[in-house]
């Protein structure tokens, strides 16, 4: 009989974990070189000041009450902004995703590359250089952040919707096709009920974080509460910054909890 | 047969058509002659049964009333009919992941007759049930096609349903057709000798 202790677990072969802790070690020794050569050589310590300067510098901060019915306004546009850019999104998405779902689209090695590029295109920029782009062809105010933030999601709508295509039972379509339908119908009765939950459960993802974005598209002229932000720090009225980040916080909070409750009640 | 999978080699004809020589737009108004009953039913499972069968109209529907599932009454008016005819009124309004499967068989035998087809293919419409509800939806689809006049092209591996349900039987073997005869005039033997040479 063999003894049970003396079998080798076969997950803690002595090999396998020097190899692990030496990986371990290598990763934090890069990681502490790195830290003490950009945060301790590269900060100006002297011009940080005492504790004591720094909690009062922080409470500055300190929201200014007065000023917040100044912040409404601003902060509603944001929201707009948000929604009308994740409007526009879901609107160009649907033909990207169709072009980019590898099970559908129309012809695959011209189709399939384009809608695979065009979301790459969209993900791999920052919302902050679209609108920069935007800002320069179309001027300031909330248009140019609408369709910064309209390119930076559809990326993401477009990938996950060609994903939850090219993984759809392909029953219900071989069905449609046998009816012969043409390829709208077959993507609107054979595809679109397969996705619609998935589907409906990003949108309001994006919706939720580009409520996130909008609120510093103004930073650089896009519209919305990031343009006062702006005004506010230069003008060193910090009570007011403060007034805008809570505000901000408290729209973003609200906006998450509207989401996960739709999503939960959507899956 | 209808080309949802092509075939390596050979012809189909339809009506003097033929099929495998079809473009693109033609074989679409080809296949809106061809009702096809599935193995796996192949319903869509988000939409209620009644727009399952009504689902059967495609082929014929403008894209615009399609995108708004805004079919046309009369239409409507025929897939109720089809539905009581195959004993699914009950449940036109439930969605169809809803259904047992016997029934989810019973909407896909309505939605390909909602084609108005002159031939019907069916692919082991009973693989997927029990044998009792298998033969309850072969007897009906028997009794449909034989009060609408829709000769029905079953594929099947079980030789009991072939034998009693079907006027001529077509054996196929590695893609070789072995025989072909009236059901009534094949021998018994001739099953054994299919199976057995294959085993």
């Amino acid at each position: 009989m063999t003894n049970i202790s003396t079998i080798a677990n076969p997950l803690r072969v002595p090999r396998d974990v020097y190899r692990r802790y030496a990986i371990f070690g290598v990763c934090a020794v890069i990681v502490l070189t790195v830290g003490k050569d950009i945060i301790i050589d590269e900060t100006d310590w002297a011009r940080m000041g005492t504790l004591q300067e720094m909690v009062k510098t922080a409470l500055w901060f300190l929201p200014e009450l007065s000023f917040f019915p100044k912040t409404v306004g601003p902060l509603l546009e944001t929201l707009l902004i948000a929604l009308w850019g994740t409007v526009l999104a879901v609107v160009v998405s649907m033909p990207i995703a169709y072009l980019a779902a590898r099970n559908i689209t129309p012809i695959k090695w011209i189709t399939y590359p384009l809608g695979r590029g065009l979301i790459v295109l969209s993900r791999s920029t920052h919302e902050i250089i679209f609108a920069l782009i935007f800002v320069s062809a179309l001027g300031l105010g909330p248009l140019p952040g609408i369709l910064a933030l309209a390119t930076r999601s559809l990326g993401f709508l477009a990938k996950t919707t060609a994903e939850a295509i090219e993984n759809a039972n392909p029953g219900p379509i071989e069905a449609i096709q046998a009816t012969g339908a043409n390829p709208l119908m077959v993507f609107c009765f054979g595809i679109m009920p397969q996705i619609f939950p998935i589907f409906v459960g990003n949108v309001i993802f994006q919706l939720d974080i580009n409520i996130r974005r909008a609120s510093i598209l103004g930073l650089v002229g896009g519209g919305g509460i990031g343009l006062m932000f702006a005004e506010v720090m230069q003008n060193l009225q910090y009570g007011r910054a403060g007034t805008i980040v809570v505000g901000i916080t408290a729209m973003v909070v609200v906006g998450e909890f509207i989401s996960n409750r739709v999503r939960v009640r959507l899956i | 047969m209808n080309r949802l999978v092509e075939p390596d080699s050979g012809t189909v004809v339809l009506d003097g058509v033929d099929i495998t020589s079809l473009g693109k737009s033609s074989l679409r108004k080809a296949r809106r002659n061809m009702g096809m009953i599935f193995q796996e039913f192949n319903l869509i499972d988000r939409l209620t049964v009644l727009e399952n069968v009504l689902s059967g109209t495609l082929g014929v529907t403008s894209s615009l009333r399609g995108i708004f599932r805004a079919f046309q009454g009369d239409d409507i008016q025929r897939a109720i009919e089809l539905c009581e005819r195959v004993g699914i009124i009950d449940h036109i309004r439930k969605r169809a992941d809803q259904l047992s499967g016997g029934q989810r068989q019973r909407v896909g035998i309505a939605r390909a007759l909602m084609q108005q087809p002159k031939i019907l293919l069916v692919d082991e419409p009973t693989s997927s049930l029990d044998p009792k509800i298998g033969r309850e939806v072969m007897d009906l689809l028997k009794s449909i096609t034989k009060e609408a006049h829709i000769p029905m092209l079953v594929s099947v591996h079980d030789i009991f349903l072939a034998k009693n349900y079907s006027d001529r039987i077509v054996g196929l073997q590695g893609g070789e057709k072995i025989f072909d005869q009236p059901t009534a005039s094949v021998e018994a033997d001739a099953f054994d000798k299919i199976y057995h040479e294959a085993s």
